[in-house]
């Protein structure tokens, strides 16, 4: 078990008062919480900090954390022969938890009388971020998910579970869509209830398409001469390909709705698809292109800047 | 194990939670549930009739709010304040994702 500085964690010393504690894990919870931080690693931040603080608030915990001894962070180590924190003098094996698992079980364990003892215990909540492509959204798909929980095996001991479960992902998720799979989460203890299972949907970027809510969109690229003159092109959708008719004197920037092409929504029916025109022009043009270019600017009245005069 | 759609809940406009279910999936208690109803900040679909439901997207802001009730120790005023920038926060960014 890999040792961990809860002091150092929260900036404070081994005699810091528990009030002073708490100041600094409130300026820390402040600066990094996930429901207030945008910050990228102030979630994971923040765990080292409420872990840290969950253990040091308690006077028992505190106790026996400081019966650990000191070690630089991230050290392996052993709690010493008969240390306190030993649920109901029952030896842990130490081998696959951590000491946020030891501290968790030790105010479920160490400290109960007979009536807490029996006192139901839900079980932790999960939540987890899952990556679909575009096309496994659009057909419904299945995906698997795995992590690892505490729990207690037969023997009584704390061990890290792998728990793999398959959930089907319905037509009609949307990007950020949340989820919730009831029961699926830590195992609740003497008759608590299981905890819960959360499942946040994220698309992956596709190579073509953009999503918003259930609408597609997708650049479209046009020849001046095509923008100019009309043209039919096939566009590509996630049900295969389709005619699109650019009309005449098209411009970029223009949003050309094919119906129906987007994402599948609950009801069955799907978003639509909206080809953004863009129009482009080579990078290597051809003497003769250019030519006919030069031929075209020199005969054209059409001056797109009027409205700088 | 394979896992139906009916052992689903999707959090959303169009899904129904009801206080009973908020409570229990969320860890606020029915009282400072009932707290934020009068406080005017959680509506639920049908004030006025029976058992009250709420659209199952509010779970995400109210299991927010509780995380934040436990790891800050808020009183219940402030759940109610919070509640409300949570919930103007979130049409925020739903308007800015559409833009």
């Amino acid at each position: 078990m890999k040792f961990k500085d809860y002091y150092e964690t929260l900036g404070v010393t081994r005699t810091t008062s528990t009030d002073e504690i708490k100041k600094a894990y409130r300026k820390l919870a402040h600066q990094y919480h996930p429901d207030v931080s945008k910050d990228p690693a102030g979630e994971e931040k923040f765990k080292e900090i409420g872990e840290a603080y969950a253990t040091l608030k308690d006077k028992e915990k505190r106790a026996a954390y400081d019966e650990l001894g000191r070690h630089p962070t991230g050290e392996e180590f052993r709690p010493p022969p008969n240390w306190s924190g030993q649920q109901n003098g029952q030896a842990y094996s130490f081998d696959d938890i951590d000491l946020s698992d030891l501290f968790a079980s030790f105010s479920k364990g160490n400290r109960h009388t007979q009536q807490s003892r029996r006192m139901p215990i839900p079980g932790q909540d999960y939540e987890l971020t899952t990556q679909i492509s575009l096309e496994d959204v659009y057909e419904g798909t299945t995906v698997e998910l795995s992590f690892t929980v505490p729990e207690y095996d037969n023997q009584g001991q704390l061990k890290r579970v792998p728990h793999t479960f398959k959930a089907r992902i319905p037509k009609g998720v949307t990007n950020g869509q949340k989820m919730l799979l009831r029961g699926k989460g830590g195992k609740g203890a003497n008759g608590g209830k299981d905890g819960n299972f959360y499942l946040n949907i994220s698309f992956l970027p596709h190579r073509l398409f953009r999503v918003s809510n259930h609408d597609l969109y997708i650049d479209l690229l046009l020849t001046p001469w095509e923008a100019a003159l009309g043209a039919t092109v096939k566009v590509p959708t996630l049900q295969g390909a389709v005619n699109l008719k650019v009309p005449a004197g098209t411009n970029s920037g223009t949003k050309l709705r094919i119906g129906k092409r987007g994402m599948p929504k609950h009801n069955h029916e799907n978003g639509d698809l909206f080809a953004v025109t863009q129009i482009v022009v080579s990078a290597n043009p051809t003497e003769q292109e250019l030519a006919l270019f030069k031929q075209l600017a020199d005969v054209s009245t059409f001056n797109p800047r009027v409205h700088f005069e | 194990m394979q896992i139906e759609h009916s052992e689903l809940l999707w959090l959303d406009e169009q899904h129904e939670v009801s206080l009973d279910q908020l409570a229990e999936l969320s860890a606020l208690t029915q009282e400072e549930l009932h707290q934020l109803v009068e406080s005017g900040v959680l509506i639920p679909n049908n004030l006025t009739g029976g058992i009250w439901y709420f659209n199952s997207h509010c779970l995400v802001s109210i299991r927010k709010l509780s995380r934040l009730k436990q790891d800050f120790d808020l009183d219940a005023n402030t759940l109610g304040l919070i509640l409300a920038f949570l919930e103007r926060i979130r049409m925020l960014e739903q308007q800015l994702s559409k833009t």
